[in-house]
């Protein structure tokens, strides 16, 4: 190292400015990639919350028209098409959760308690293609039994956080 | 006094008489909100498929979804009930609007079937008329949101 033309050129005093500099250099360098790099992870973090997020919303709206249907507030005719469209959706909702990303409404505990909550996930899947095969004639009454045996809420209150 | 007993009581009556109709109403705004939300919500995850942050895996699913429930809008707009974020124009210009959402549906239809058929970014492309057709209708007939 001491036979280097570049190190031997300098005095001794300046390897120290020197040694200093890219110290401070490295410690910069750092800084920036602990200010950058996170920034770039919350922005995919985001990503996975909002897409979840979707799919959830998609299903509450699902569910809004069909209370509407089995209380009468609204005409049957669209019954089979939200069944399904909800059934469709809660096939897709374990997938959405796989990733472990806390945030938006959903407890860490989703994810601690994965056997839990999948198994949840799964159930309701079932419960809804049941849903959406009962109700392909239109049948109202056999559609409000099941509907109030799905289970959202159950899940919600172990899983959600309460909404702001 | 005895007048304006009379009157008191027949006002109560009329509003008791409205109420029903009244909660009809929100009824029907309720419904239709919850049709429009499935869009926003499906085409918000279509485009972050779109835009590669999120795995493609749910493509045709979302696009079936949206398809399925763009056959229902345009009669959850029927009901001539102002309110929410539908401008009264719907129902003063129905013909121009009838049209527009009958072709998303079409379009939305046509969607599904381009996913299912020739994969995601055919599926893709067709999504840029879908949004298109949105984007134009709700310029038109959606009030600012505030």
């Amino acid at each position: 190292m001491y036979d280097s033309p570049v190190l031997n050129d300098r005095p001794h005093g300046s390897m120290f400015r020197y040694a200093a500099r890219l110290a401070s250099y490295l410690a910069g360098a750092a800084l920036l990639a602990a200010t950058i790099l996170p920034m770039t992870a919350r922005a995919d973090d985001q990503d996975t919350i909002d897409y979840r997020e979707h799919i959830m919303k998609t299903m509450g709206a699902e569910m809004v028209l069909i209370n509407q249907i089995v209380q009468k507030k609204a005409p049957a005719d669209g019954l089979a098409t939200f069944t399904q469209g909800l059934a469709m959706t809660a096939a897709t909702a374990k997938s959405a959760f796989a990733t472990k990303m806390a945030g938006g409404e959903a407890k860490p505990d989703v994810w601690t308690h994965w056997a839990d909550f999948s198994k949840r996930l799964d159930a309701l899947a079932a419960a809804t293609e049941d849903l959406a095969n009962s109700s392909k004639g239109g049948d109202i009454t056999a559609a409000a039994s099941k509907v109030a045996t799905l289970g959202c809420k159950g899940c919600h209150d172990v899983y959600r956080q309460k909404t702001k | 006094m005895r007048r304006f007993s009379i009157l008191s009581y027949g006002f109560s009556a009329l509003l008791f008489a409205a109420l029903p109709v009244l909660a009809a109403d929100q009824d029907v705004i309720d419904y239709r909100e919850a049709v429009m939300k499935i869009f926003n919500e499906q085409t918000g995850a279509l485009g972050q498929i779109a835009s590669g942050v999120v795995p493609d895996d749910n493509l045709v699913t979302h696009m079936q979804v949206l398809a399925m429930t763009a056959q229902t809008a345009l009669k959850a707009f029927e009901p001539k009930v102002p309110g929410g974020e539908a401008k009264p124009g719907i129902w003063s210009n129905w013909a121009d609007f009838s049209k527009r959402m009958t072709e998303f549906a079409q379009q939305s239809a046509a969607g599904a079937k381009i996913a299912k058929e020739q994969g995601k970014d055919a599926a893709l492309e067709q999504l840029v008329n879908i949004a298109d057709d949105c984007k134009d209708c709700h310029d038109t007939y959606r009030q600012e949101k505030k």
